[in-house]
C-alpha cells in the first residue's frame, strides 16, 4: 500500500464505546480520535466536523482500552515452526485481542545474541499486526552458567531478559549478569523451579502421591523467587517473576515488596483456576510448567490478584502438536496454547476484580514492567486499543484457533468476555475475532476463521 | 478397571471383582479340569521395560498352564527404544497377532497409554510407583487364605511407601475386603494426608504397631529408584522399619510376615527370619501363579477371537 494510503488508514474515529483506561483513571464514553497512527484526542461527543479523511468506526458495545500487552509467549520460531511460526502466533495474538506481545527466548537455537533478537524483530515488524518485542536469554544456549550479550541483545530491541523454560542454573552468574546492566531499565523475568526438581512431571500433592507420579513441591518455585528477589536486591534490577503458581510464592513476593525490591509478577489464565487433579487418569495433555497444582494454591493466587500483589496477567502461550501432547507423561511437552483464551479465560476466574484492574493488568501495568510503548491512550500515544465486549457468551472451539497449538484446558468452557476489536497504530488488526491486518491476513490463507 | 478389558491398575476395582478373582484363584490352587485349553491359541506378550524375575516368570507359567503362548518382547533392542511411537509400535505387535501385552515400566501411568493404542488385553505388571495390581491380588489371596475374612484385621505395610506401587495396589485391595490399612515410615516417605488414597492410616513408628498387627508387609527398598536426594541412607531404613528378631517378638502369634520380594537381606528383613514360621513369602510367590491365571482367563477370556488386525 501507499504512503498516503496507510496515514488516511491511520485517522479513524473510534466512536461510541465505553473508554476504560486506568492510567488516566478514565470510565466513560468517548470517541477515541487516531490521527497517523496517534491518539490525538478523547472527546466527550463525536466530532462535530467529522474530518474526511477520517474512517469512523462504531464502537457501540464496547469497552475501548488500551491494547492489551501479554509478556509471555513461545513463538516457537526458529526451530519449531511446526509448533507456532511468527505468523500463527501473532495471528493468535490478534485474534486473541493483544496488540503486542512478548516472545520468550527459548526458541531452538535460543534468542541469545543481537542478531537473532533483531531478526525476530524485524520479521515480526514485516508481517504488521500486533507489536512483538523479544525478550533475550540471560545466559548463552540458556545454560545457566554463561552470560550472554545482554547489552548487545538490549540495542538490538529486547525489552528485557529471562532464561524461562528454566531457572537460571548459576546463581553467581544471574547476579553478575543483573550488574552487567545494572544501568539499563530492561527487568529480569524469573521462571523459578529449582534444577534438583527436573524429572518432576506434575505438582507434587495428593494426586501424585496416588498416582505415584514424582512431583515437584511449591518450595522449588518459592526458594527460586526468594533467590531471584535477593539478586534483584542485591543489585537494584527491576524484576518480574513468571507464571506464580504457588501460594508460597505468594508470600515470597510480598516480603520482598516490604523490602523495597522492585518486583512484579504475573498470574496465567491456568494457574488462577485448574488444578493437578486434571491430571487422574495419566492425561499428559495438561502436562505444564510451572505444574497446574492444588486448589489451595490457585486460590492464593486469585486473592494476590485481589489484593494487588499480582498486578499482570500473562498466557504463557505454549504451542505443541498433538502428537507432541500424547502419552506417556514424560514424553508430552509442557503447555498449552493460550493466547486466544486468555482475555476470557481469565476475566473468568476473577469475576470480583473491578474492570479498571483487569484491564491495567492486561495492559499498563505490562507497558510499565516491560517499558515499552502504550498502556495508555493519553494523547501522543500510539493508537494501540483492545475492544471487548463484556456479556457475549462464546465456547472456546480449538478447532477455530489461528495458532497451530490446540491444546488447552479450557476447550468446551463458555467465557462472557469476548475481544472485539483491535488497533495498532491505528490500524484494525482484527474485528469480531476475524483477523484482518492487511499484511498479516494476506498472509493468513484460510486460517482467518472469523 | 472392573468394566475395562485390561487391569491397569485396582483403582476403579470394587470387592467383587477382587474376591471372584480370588476364587477363581483358588480353585485354580485346587486343580482345575482342563485349564491347559482354556486360553489355547492365545499369545501373551510380555514387555518388561524394567527388569523382573518372578512377575514375568509368574505370568509366563500361569499363561503356559492356560494353553497360551508366552512370548518375551525384548525391549532392551526394540523399536520404541529406537524412537519408534508408542502408536507405531502397537500397530506392530498387533500385526504379530499379540492378544494380551503384560507391561512393566519405570514410568507412572504406561500401560495407561499403551492400553490408548492397543485393542487387545493390557495387564500392568508394575507401572512406576503407581501400581502393580497382581501383587495387590496375590498379597490378599493370601491374606484371605490365612484370615479368612479380613474384616477387623490390620494390614501395616512399612518401608519406602511413596515409591512403592506393592503398597498402592496391596494396600487397597486388602481395604476393599474389608482390613484395615497402616502405612509406616519416615514422614517424607509417607502420603501427604490421612486417610492416605482415601483409606489408610499413617504412622511413624513402627514397634508401638506390632502388638496389634496380623499382617506385616516389609517393603523393598527400591534401590534401582530412589536416589539419595530423595531417602535416608537405608541402613537408617533397615534401622527403624525393617523386620528384626525383637520385632517379630513384638507381634502375636498368629501374625504373619509378608515381603513382595525380592528381599534385601539384612536390610528390610534380617536375612534369618525369611523362612520363618509366620513369613509367608514363598506363599506370595506361589499365589502369584494362580492369580495371574484367573487375570488372564477374565480378560483373555472375554476377548472376541476375530479382532481385526
Amino acid at each position: 500500500m501507499t504512503s498516503s494510503n496507510q496515514n488516511r488508514a491511520a485517522n479513524r474515529d473510534f466512536v461510541g464505546a465505553r473508554v476504560v483506561d486506568p492510567s488516566l483513571k478514565l470510565d466513560a464514553v468517548r470517541t477515541i480520535v487516531v490521527r497517523k497512527g496517534i491518539v490525538a484526542a478523547l472527546l466527550e461527543d463525536a466530532p462535530a466536523n467529522p474530518d474526511p479523511d477520517a474512517e469512523r468506526i462504531d464502537c457501540g458495545g464496547m469497552v475501548l482500552c488500551p491494547g492489551f500487552i501479554d509478556p509471555h509467549v513461545h513463538l516457537r520460531e526458529p526451530g519449531d515452526s511446526q509448533k507456532e511460526t511468527l505468523l500463527t502466533g501473532l495471528a493468535a495474538a490478534a485474534a486473541g485481542g493483544f496488540t503486542a506481545i512478548a516472545a520468550m527466548p527459548n526458541t531452538r537455537p535460543p534468542l541469545d545474541n543481537p542478531e537473532l533478537i533483531k531478526r525476530l524483530h524485524d520479521d515480526a515488524a514485516a508481517l504488521g499486526g500486533p507489536r512483538c518485542y523479544p525478550i533475550g536469554a540471560v545466559t548463552m544456549g540458556r545454560d545457566g552458567q554463561r552470560i550472554a550479550a545482554l547489552r548487545g541483545m538490549a540495542a538490538a530491541g529486547a525489552v528485557a531478559f529471562s532464561d524461562d523454560g528454566a531457572a537460571t542454573g548459576s546463581l553467581k552468574a544471574l547476579y553478575n549478569a543483573a550488574r552487567s546492566i545494572a544501568d539499563l531499565p530492561h527487568p529480569f523475568l524469573s521462571h523459578c523451579d529449582d534444577h534438583s526438581f527436573s524429572g518432576a512431571l506434575m505438582h507434587e500433592g495428593i494426586v501424585s502421591d496416588r498416582l505415584g507420579i514424582p512431583g515437584t513441591p511449591p518450595v522449588s518455585e518459592a526458594a527460586i523467587a526468594a533467590r531471584d528477589l535477593m539478586v534483584a536486591q542485591a543489585t537494584s534490577k527491576a524484576w518480574h517473576l513468571c507464571h506464580v503458581s504457588a501460594a508460597q510464592t505468594i508470600g515470597v513476593l510480598r516480603w520482598a515488596k516490604t523490602q523495597g525490591v522492585r518486583a512484579t509478577a504475573e498470574a496465567t489464565p491456568h494457574h488462577l483456576q485448574c488444578t493437578d487433579e486434571l491430571l487422574l487418569g495419566f492425561n499428559a495433555r495438561w502436562r505444564v510448567n510451572p505444574p497446574l497444582r492444588s486448589a489451595e494454591d490457585t486460590a492464593a493466587v486469585r486473592q494476590a490478584v485481589i489484593e494487588g500483589l499480582i498486578t499482570i496477567f500473562a498466557s504463557d502461550h505454549a504451542p505443541h502438536t498433538e502428537a507432541e501432547k500424547e502419552p506417556p507423561l514424560s514424553h508430552a511437552c509442557v503447555g498449552f496454547s493460550g493466547l486466544e483464551t486468555a482475555v476470557g479465560a481469565t476475566f473468568y476466574a476473577l469475576p470480583e476484580v473491578a474492570l479498571p484492574t483487569m484491564i491495567a493488568n492486561f495492559s499498563t501495568n505490562v507497558a510499565t514492567m516491560l517499558g515499552v510503548p502504550g498502556g495508555t491512550l493519553a494523547p501522543g500515544a500510539p493508537a494501540d486499543i483492545t475492544g471487548l465486549y463484556l456479556q457475549r457468551p462464546w465456547v472456546v472451539d480449538p478447532k477455530r484457533f489461528h495458532s497451530k497449538g490446540r491444546v488447552t484446558p479450557f476447550e468446551g468452557m463458555s467465557f462472557t468476555v469476548k475481544p472485539a476489536l483491535m488497533v495498532v497504530g491505528g490500524e484494525i488488526v482484527m474485528r469480531d475475532g476475524e483477523v484482518r491486518g492487511e499484511r498479516l491476513a494476506a498472509a493468513l490463507p484460510g486460517l482467518a476463521i472469523s | 478397571m472392573t468394566k475395562s478389558k485390561n487391569l491397569l491398575d485396582l483403582d476403579d476395582a470394587d470387592k467383587t471383582f477382587i474376591e471372584a478373582l480370588i476364587a477363581r484363584a483358588r480353585q485354580y490352587k485346587q486343580g482345575v479340569p482342563n485349564e491347559n485349553i482354556r486360553l489355547r491359541g492365545r499369545v501373551v506378550l510380555g514387555m518388561f521395560f524394567e527388569t523382573s524375575t518372578r512377575t514375568t516368570t509368574s505370568f509366563a507359567v500361569a499363561a503356559q498352564r492356560l494353553g497360551a503362548a508366552y512370548i518375551d518382547f525384548r525391549t532392551d533392542g526394540s523399536s520404541l527404544a529406537k524412537g519408534e511411537s508408542l502408536e507405531d509400535t502397537m500397530r506392530t505387535v498387533r500385526a504379530i497377532g499379540a492378544d494380551a501385552l503384560v507391561v512393566r515400566h519405570s514410568e507412572a501411568g504406561f500401560p495407561h497409554a499403551l492400553a490408548r493404542y492397543f485393542d487387545g488385553v493390557v495387564l500392568n505388571a508394575g507401572d512406576g510407583a503407581h501400581a502393580h495390581p497382581t501383587q495387590g491380588l496375590l498379597d490378599a489371596m493370601t491374606l484371605i487364605e490365612e484370615f479368612g475374612d479380613l474384616k477387623g484385621r490390620r494390614l501395616v505395610i512399612c518401608g519406602d511407601i511413596r515409591h512403592s506401587r506393592v503398597a498402592r495396589s496391596s494396600a487397597r485391595a486388602a481395604w476393599l475386603l474389608g482390613a484395615a490399612v497402616v502405612l509406616c515410615g519416615p514422614p517424607s516417605l509417607l502420603p501427604p494426608v490421612v486417610p492416605a488414597w482415601g483409606f489408610a492410616d499413617l504412622a511413624t513408628e513402627l514397634d508401638p504397631l506390632l502388638p496389634a498387627t496380623d499382617a506385616l508387609m516389609l517393603l523393598r527398598v527400591q534401590k534401582e529408584r530412589a536416589q539419595a536426594d530423595e531417602l535416608p541412607p537405608y541402613e537408617e531404613l533397615a534401622r527403624f522399619y525393617g523386620l528384626t528378631r525383637q520385632r517379630v517378638d513384638l507381634l502375636p502369634p498368629h501374625a504373619i510376615i509378608m515381603h513382595p520380594g525380592p528381599v534385601n537381606r539384612d536390610v528390610e528383613v534380617e536375612g534369618e527370619l525369611m523362612h520363618h514360621a509366620r513369613s509367608r513369602i514363598e506363599r506370595q510367590v506361589e499365589n502369584g501363579v494362580y492369580v495371574r491365571m484367573a487375570v488372564l482367563e477374565r480378560t483373555l477370556g472375554s476377548l472376541s477371537r476375530d479382532r481385526v488386525a
